[in-house]
């Protein structure tokens, strides 16, 4: 969680990123982001996240996206 | 049941809504429409015939005429006041359609008792088709029951100044240019005979039944016009109107016996004629008319004195036009 | 049978809102298609088997890819088999039946819609290369919707690949969740999920649904008949005559095209929303407040979000998880750094998702121009991105500044409208004499002498589009804030209720641009 919060952080440092609930549907964090978001994930925790997992619901909060990086870690 | 109530209270409420909707429209109707009768110069030309034909005293018309911009370029009200003093009237718009004639007719029917309805044939083969024919029905239906929607724009000329002014003669209007038509004899080909629309067909039975109710007969007119009639038309008419039992002339096949002369009576290459044109075709109507029907002749009655004055404006704004033509 | 003509809102909508209502509920869904496949035929005739060909197509493909998900799990789930490999195996196939189904409809929708356009500057290459032409002009008539609906279908196979959605359905469901009436002309591009529960429920009408309906209708119809039809008097006077206007007359038509616009497709959007609306089924919004954007990328969240959403979900994500990007990233972290590499990033995902939007409107070079203005704009705004926060930084300026967000906001409306000037122009060599001109000959004077006068509108139009204008800008600015709930209107009593919307109903009647001098317009957005 900590690594996650620090990607997050690198990308907006303004954002209270372990509070906030609804990431995409407020446009907190935009399409730029989310790719961004997505790449420092692969390499962070050496996953592959495809197409299929780029849902509002994965990227919601800080806890979903947590979520989904411990589901693609088990795969 | 309760329920039902429920049901009953939510319709109630509709019907309501709708029936106060309706009243408004009507008072607003209303005002627009004794607004644009008392000055006609508020509306845009196109409209202008629909005011015109309020705007007459009651039961003064005997004929009546309606039909597109082939109509009132070519029958002149006043010329056969002048040579028969007979009370005739052109209802007629540019590119008028089916549902606005039935309309027209409608609309004068309210005040007016003509013994003789002229429908120029254009209109029936100008039908707007399928959904469009429709929409259009719906459109004509609207403005003549509320007029409101016909004449909304009239706030425009009342807020800006703007007047639409025109030269009218009982609703025929002076075409004083020349273009020759230059294309021969078009009524040799026979082709197959043209279709009449459906819609077309429908308010044509409307017209014939109003008519009918009306006590006012009904005869339908070619004119002279290369571009808009064939022998192809002249079929379908003549069909039709056998079919129906209503007089038909097709002037088209009696251009010689008119004195049609293409290269002095055409306004633009065979589509309308001109004054010249309109001189000749007006005569044959009155001829016609006065051979078929008994229409009296009110020169000199008291109630006609505002014709007397229009005929003879009109008799020397004529002759300065064939003159200068 | 557009959504703003009589015929469909005094007769169709009505008879099919009766039908419906009095139809028992379970075979609802049947009527609602036969009204949509009548609605489709009314416009396009025969071509219905278009529709319903991609109906069943996209049916079958998506039977497919599930009939090929549940062997795999059956195959994976063999002690003997080894799982990973299985699961391999399978995705592959999976992805070639999508590829084909993609393939498929693109190729019906491509041919039809751009053929001509590809023959055209086939024979033009060849022409330059002294070549005698190759290709024949076609006469190809469009389907109604076929770019909307193709969106839809595409977005339904791959929503089954991905598992958002399951295709073991009654095919009815799918064929209604295409045909729908009030979405085929000119969308909004909603998700298969996205509706169909709705539309297959086939709740009873309620009067709460109707009303509201009915209002949002009324408000599309003030947008489009008292607005839009207004301006496009003038807009099609300067764009059609383009040669003979130039500076701040060319710049004031590209202003008003740009109102028109908005108000022809969001009213537009208001009447088919509502028209849902009426039948319980809530489609998806398609506009927010679009001028309040502070920024390009902004704005298009805001306008004609579904075609966004649709080209983020199906195109820039999967671009963007794809092998090409996921090798740029390794390469550029190594090599080029990290801004370098973000931007490229950037770059790769958007491309395709602007030329494919600037083509989905139409065969033409001006919209691929238009697509690639923007995709040039978002891109810069991207490069700018850190500058623009060193700057914000340094001077310690807060965004929501006046001086800041004002000048910010009339930037993206300068963006906004020298975009809708190309898109509007006929043909990019027209767009680009247009945009030029209004440098070379500015001549302000024009304003307030009477030339705006002779484009065929009036003081008095100028006036009731500067008061529409006013009422819808005031509408966006309560929304915008949520100053207002529709739960509120409640609290007024029925009368004031009513009054509000006679006074609508007949500001629509007396103020709108029909009958003589105007011309009957058609919807925009349905001849994409």
């Amino acid at each position: 969680m900590k690594t996650l919060i620090n990607i997050l952080m690198d990308i907006d440092d303004t954002v209270d990123w372990e509070k906030e609930q609804a990431l995409i549907d407020d446009h907190i964090l935009d399409s730029f982001g989310v790719i961004t978001l997505v790449s420092e994930l692969e390499d962070a925790y050496s996953i592959e996240i495809e197409a299929a997992e780029m849902v509002p619901e994965n990227f919601n909060s800080a806890a979903a996206i947590y979520r989904m990086v411990t589901r693609l870690q088990e795969t | 049941m309760r329920d039902f109530k429920q049901t009953l209270k939510k319709v109630g409420g509709a019907a309501l809504f709708l029936a106060i909707l309706a009243l408004l429209l009507g008072v607003l109707s209303r005002g627009v429409t004794d607004l644009v009768t008392k000055n006609d110069d508020l509306v845009p030309t196109r409209n202008k015939s629909t005011v015109k034909i309020r705007q007459e005293a009651g039961q003064t018309i005997d004929v009546l005429i309606v039909g597109d911009s082939l109509s009132y370029s070519s029958f002149s009200p006043m010329q056969l006041w002048n040579s028969h003093g007979m009370a005739a009237f052109v209802g007629g718009q540019s590119g008028q359609t089916i549902q606005e004639s039935y309309y027209m007719m409608k609309t004068a029917f309210q005040k007016q008792s003509p013994k003789v309805v002229v429908l120029e044939t254009n209109v029936i083969f100008r039908a707007k088709e399928g959904l469009d024919g429709i929409g259009e029905s719906i459109r004509t239906c609207a403005g003549y029951y509320f007029p409101v929607f016909a004449y909304h724009d009239v706030w425009k000329s009342l807020v800006t100044g703007k007047r639409w002014t025109a030269e009218d003669y009982k609703g025929f209007q002076f075409r004083n240019t020349v273009t020759p038509y230059m294309g021969g004899s078009y009524m040799t080909v026979s082709r197959e005979s043209r279709k009449i629309s459906p819609v077309v067909k429908v308010y044509l039975e409307k017209i014939i039944k109003l008519c009918e109710k009306k006590d006012a007969k009904l005869i339908l007119v070619s004119i002279p016009s290369p571009s808009n009639y064939s022998l192809a038309t002249h079929k379908a008419l003549q069909a039709y109107a056998k079919n129906q039992g209503i007089p038909y002339t097709d002037l088209n096949l009696f251009l010689k016996e008119l004195k049609i002369d293409w290269q002095k009576d055409s306004l633009d290459g065979g589509d309308h004629l001109n004054l010249s044109g309109a001189g000749k075709v007006t005569s044959w109507l009155g001829n016609y008319l006065k051979k078929t029907f008994s229409l009296p002749d009110h020169r000199g009655e008291e109630r006609y004195a505002a014709w007397e004055n229009m005929a003879k404006k009109y008799e020397k704004r004529a002759k300065e036009i064939l003159e200068n033509m | 049978m557009a959504y703003h003509t009589p015929v469909y809102l005094l007769l169709f909508l009505p008879a099919v809102l009766l039908a419906y209502q009095i139809t028992p509920q379970k075979k609802r869904w049947l009527l609602l298609l036969g009204a949509s496949w009548i609605f489709f035929w009314s416009v396009s005739g025969k071509l219905l088997i278009f529709l319903i060909g991609t109906i069943l197509f996209t049916h079958y493909i998506g039977l497919g890819l599930e009939t090929l998900k549940s062997r795999c799990r059956l195959e994976a789930g063999k002690p003997e088999n080894d799982r990973k490999q299985i699961q391999a195996l399978f995705k592959k196939r999976q992805r070639l039946v999508l590829a084909a189904g993609i393939f498929g409809l693109l190729a019906v929708l491509g041919y039809l819609k751009y053929y001509n356009f590809f023959a055209q500057n086939v024979n033009l290459l060849l022409e330059k290369a002294g070549r005698p032409a190759l290709l024949t002009a076609k006469n190809l008539v469009l389907p109604l919707g076929i770019s909307f609906y193709t969106l839809r279908a595409v977005g339904y196979m791959a929503d089954v690949y991905w598992e958002r959605t399951s295709a073991f359905v009654h095919p009815g469901k799918l064929a209604l969740c295409l045909s729908f009436f009030p979405q085929l002309m000119e969308g909004p591009i909603s998700s298969y999920s996205q509706t169909a529960g709705d539309l297959w429920k086939g709740s009873p009408i309620r009067s709460e649904n109707l009303a509201a309906g009915a209002w949002r209708i009324l408000w599309g119809l003030f947008k489009k008949v008292l607005i839009a039809d207004r301006l496009n008097v003038l807009v099609k006077a300067v764009f059609d005559q383009y040669e003979s206007y130039g500076g701040v007359v060319v710049a004031a038509a590209a202003v008003a095209y740009t109102v028109q616009l908005y108000m022809e497709f969001s009213g537009a959007m208001d009447m088919i929303i509502g028209s849902g609306r009426m039948f319980g089924v809530s489609l998806p919004e398609n506009f927010r407040q679009p001028f309040a954007a502070g920024s390009a990328a902004e704005f298009w969240r805001r306008w004609h979000i579904t075609l966004g959403t649709w080209l983020k979900t199906y195109v820039f994500y999967p671009v963007s998880t794809s092998r090409i990007v996921k090798k740029w990233n390794r390469f550029g972290k190594n090599h080029a750094g990290k801004y370098v590499t973000k931007l490229g990033v950037t770059a790769i995902c958007l491309f395709p998702v602007w030329l494919l939007n600037g083509l989905w409107h139409g065969p033409r070079w001006s919209y691929i121009f238009y697509g690639m203005y923007y995709f040039t704009i978002l891109l810069c705004g991207e490069a700018l991105a850190p500058v623009r926060e060193r700057i914000l930084k340094k001077w310690n300026i807060s965004e929501q500044t006046v001086w800041w967000a004002v000048p910010r906001r009339l930037k993206t409306w300068v963006i906004i409208v020298v975009g809708e000037l190309f898109f509007r122009a006929n043909g990019l060599k027209a767009g680009l004499h247009m945009f030029v001109s209004i440098f070379t000959d500015f001549r302000p004077e024009k304003l307030w002498d009477s030339t705006l006068l002779n484009l065929g509108l009036d003081s008095g139009d100028y006036l009731v589009i500067l008061l529409g204008c006013a009422v819808v800008g005031i509408v966006g600015v309560v929304k915008e804030h949520n100053l207002w709930k529709e739960e509120n209107t409640k609290r007024f009593c029925a009368p004031i209720r009513w009054a509000a919307c006679y006074g609508l109903l007949l500001a629509v009647i007396i103020f709108g641009a029909y009958g003589i001098g105007y011309q009957q317009v058609d919807l925009i957005y349905a001849g994409f």
